[in-house]
């Protein structure tokens, strides 16, 4: 049984991960129905800026200032960085294109990818980065259930994880802006002939999902050590996979989409094999979308006859 | 009519006399440069991608050995990159490029022996000498790839030398083994296996993308009993958050990982132990002058980088032997240098020269722990 809690927390800490790229994914999808393949690299470069954050201030073993400043002061400047850096691929390479056919600008975001990850080659070397975040965060300090181990960083990136979805579902529906995005994402037309600034909104959705995908990457980041250029590619296929599970464009889905692939992740490692665990779910998207082609949330699109 | 004809015969002996001047020049550049010795030799590597660090330190090694030699032997020999990115698609794009490029005349690499599996028939097609400097593979030099060298050893003596130094230290009773999905590292853990089932240790055998960072979840799976870890893998930063896992979910397994994990400074967990193809040549005194270059200019380095000095130095000496005996260094003359290869010593600390497979000559492994200061600590009777 403490196995299966293991596994369990070990799935939903890196379901928390994907759900929060996979967010970014949707919610881009959602306005703009672009698959915007640049958003793993955007994971990529937070992960960068968490990690330069804990070098400024003295390295892991050698902070200048407490723990928690530290962190606060790594997820915040990752996500603006990050969120103005998404705002900026949008005003520079997609905006120009929005009414281009849609292979345009698929095409455009893929070669953001390369560009952001051979930038970061260039600018960071090929070397892994390491955040060491034992040497700053003990592992002694989480919980201990038994034989199940949960620790410090995990609590916080499933509790940071939480909030941010929270925040963001009732951003979504509850706030003028949140109304905007649903309008510009139902029909960007007829949002702009009802006022809506259709650039700033799209924008914001750029902002908000590539901040989420900075944050995540400071997350990845503190659990899993290591950061170097190509670490968006998993990270964004892994968001993908989630996003179209749960039904891309929609947030909750993406949410749902990301902790399902992590726990599945998890237990088929755990259960089976770790040899089988692409094999397993990727045949578990492909039984996704033959049973729900729109996913587990998304909608059926309304074609006008 | 009569015009065509004039024009006819006009162009036939422009086209004569061209022909004769080519010739002359021809001659002429024949002795030019077999004096000069210039030409050109070509470097694969994974310069980009995932385990770039390792094709990086190797691009650095063979940089240095070619300024050196073309200094000691007053040769003109210049480097022609190729990004692999350790993918066999990408190796063989490189390999198309360099073998249709006339001035190449050998090639360093490529790294992985996925790679060399790839490119292998390309350059038997050229006759194009392909020196690597950490494909181990036991099967690349059985005769399928005429033209290929490695100065390291293969995995047939690193995998039952490992198993049997495992056996022999730990007694496990059940042992884990992760391979990273790559030729490479499936090679070693197929003849690893069999040796641990026959002495009648339980294996889990688990498999991993080193693509992925998150161990977790196979981390759970290492139980009490399970006494080693054994990571046959090629990214040392990967095996230091698996060590990391392991001390988050108190376990106590000791890490046992090859090649591609030694790399100081990186992969620290204190206890482990790492096999490497390559020595740690900090330790050997005749390299103390290329050690301090090559940390000046390029800062810390592990084990890949040497043997490709090693290599390109091979390829550079081959070159400059050709021109010395006043011939042009082509591709044949090239190969012919190569095979006929005998240096009494080399950066490696022992002598190079090749069986006939393209093997090296008493290859052996060196296996080193690691202390709890993260320092690699040569197991002598390795």
């Amino acid at each position: 049984m403490a196995f299966f809690f293991q596994e369990l927390v070990n799935g939903v800490t890196t379901g928390a991960l994907y759900a929060l790229v996979a967010l970014g994914f949707s919610m881009v999808y959602g306005v703009l129905k672009l698959l915007n393949f640049a958003h793993g690299d955007l994971y990529m470069v937070g992960a960068f800026v968490g990690y330069f954050v804990i070098q400024w201030f003295g390295g892991p073993a050698a902070l200048s200032i407490p723990v928690p400043v530290v962190l606060l002061i790594m997820f915040v400047l990752a996500a603006v960085l990050v969120g103005l850096l998404g705002v900026a691929i949008e005003r520079f390479a997609y905006r120009p294109l929005r009414d281009a056919p849609r292979i345009a600008p698929l095409i455009t975001a893929i070669g953001i990818s390369f560009f952001l990850e051979n930038a970061a080659l260039l600018l960071f070397g090929a070397q892994y980065r390491v955040y060491n975040t034992s040497e700053f965060i003990s592992f002694s300090s989480g919980i201990q259930i038994g034989s199940v181990s949960i620790d410090a960083v995990q609590i916080m990136v499933l509790a940071m994880g939480l909030v941010l979805m929270v925040g963001l579902r009732l951003l979504v529906s509850r706030t003028k802006l949140g109304k905007q995005m649903r309008a510009v994402a139902s029909d960007r037309e007829a949002a702009e002939m009802l006022g809506i600034n259709v650039n700033f909104t799209i924008a914001a959705t750029f902002f908000l999902g590539s901040a989420l995908a900075g944050v995540a990457g400071v997350m990845a980041g503190l659990l899993f050590n290591q950061v170097t250029n190509t670490i968006g590619f998993v990270a964004g296929l892994k968001a993908f996979t989630a996003a179209v599970v749960g039904g891309i464009g929609s947030v909750p889905g993406a949410m749902l989409g990301g902790l399902l692939i992590g726990i599945a992740e998890s237990f088929i490692t755990g259960y089976i094999s770790s040899t089988y665990t692409n094999l397993l779910i990727f045949g578990l998207l492909i039984a996704v979308m033959l049973g729900r082609p729109t996913g587990l949330f998304g909608r059926p699109q309304l074609r006008k006859v | 009519m009569k015009a065509y004809g004039i024009i006819a015969a006009t162009a036939l002996g422009a086209l004569v006399l061209a022909g004769c001047g080519s010739s002359a020049s021809s001659n002429n550049g024949v002795s030019a440069a077999a004096a000069k010795c210039a030409t050109s030799i070509g470097m694969e590597g994974p310069l980009t991608g995932p385990v770039a660090t390792l094709g990086q330190e190797q691009l650095h090694f063979a940089e240095l050995a070619l300024a050196t030699d073309n200094a000691a032997n007053k040769t003109h020999i210049t480097l022609v990159q190729g990004d692999t990115q350790l993918n066999p698609a990408q190796a063989t794009t490189v390999t198309q490029q360099f073998t249709s490029n006339s001035a190449i005349v050998g090639v360093v690499g490529p790294a992985g022996s996925q790679e060399v599996e790839a490119v292998g028939p390309l350059f038997a097609r050229v006759d194009m000498a392909f020196i690597s400097g950490s494909a181990t593979n036991a099967t690349l030099t059985q005769g399928k790839y005429p033209t290929f060298f490695r100065v390291v050893s293969k995995d047939s003596v690193q995998g039952p030398q490992d198993a049997n130094y495992i056996i022999s230290t730990f007694h496990p009773k059940a042992l884990m083994i992760v391979d990273d999905q790559e030729a490479y590292s499936t090679g070693l853990v197929s003849a690893m296996a069999p040796i641990f089932q026959q002495a009648g240790i339980k294996v889990d055998h688990e498999s991993v993308s080193q693509k992925v960072t998150d161990f977790s979840s196979i981390v759970a799976k290492v139980t009490s009993a399970t006494t080693v870890v054994v990571l046959p893998w090629q990214v040392a930063s990967n095996a230091q958050q698996f060590g990391r896992d392991l001390a988050q979910q108190h376990k106590n397994a000791v890490i046992f990982g090859t090649d591609g994990l030694f790399s100081p400074g990186t992969f620290t967990i204190a206890g482990s132990y790492v096999s490497s193809f390559g020595p740690d040549i900090t330790g050997i005194p005749a390299d103390s002058s290329i050690v301090a270059t090559a940390t000046a200019k390029y800062g810390k380095f592990g084990t890949f980088g040497p043997p490709v000095y090693a290599a390109t130095h091979v390829l550079d000496e081959a070159i400059a032997s050709v021109c010395k005996a006043g011939h042009v260094p082509t591709r044949a003359n090239v190969i012919a240098a190569v095979k006929a290869t005998n240096e009494p010593t080399s950066i490696l600390g022992q002598p190079i020269s090749f069986t006939s497979g393209g093997d090296l000559n008493n290859g052996k492994f060196f296996l080193f722990k690691i202390d709890s200061t993260g320092k690699y600590n040569l197991i002598p009777s390795s």
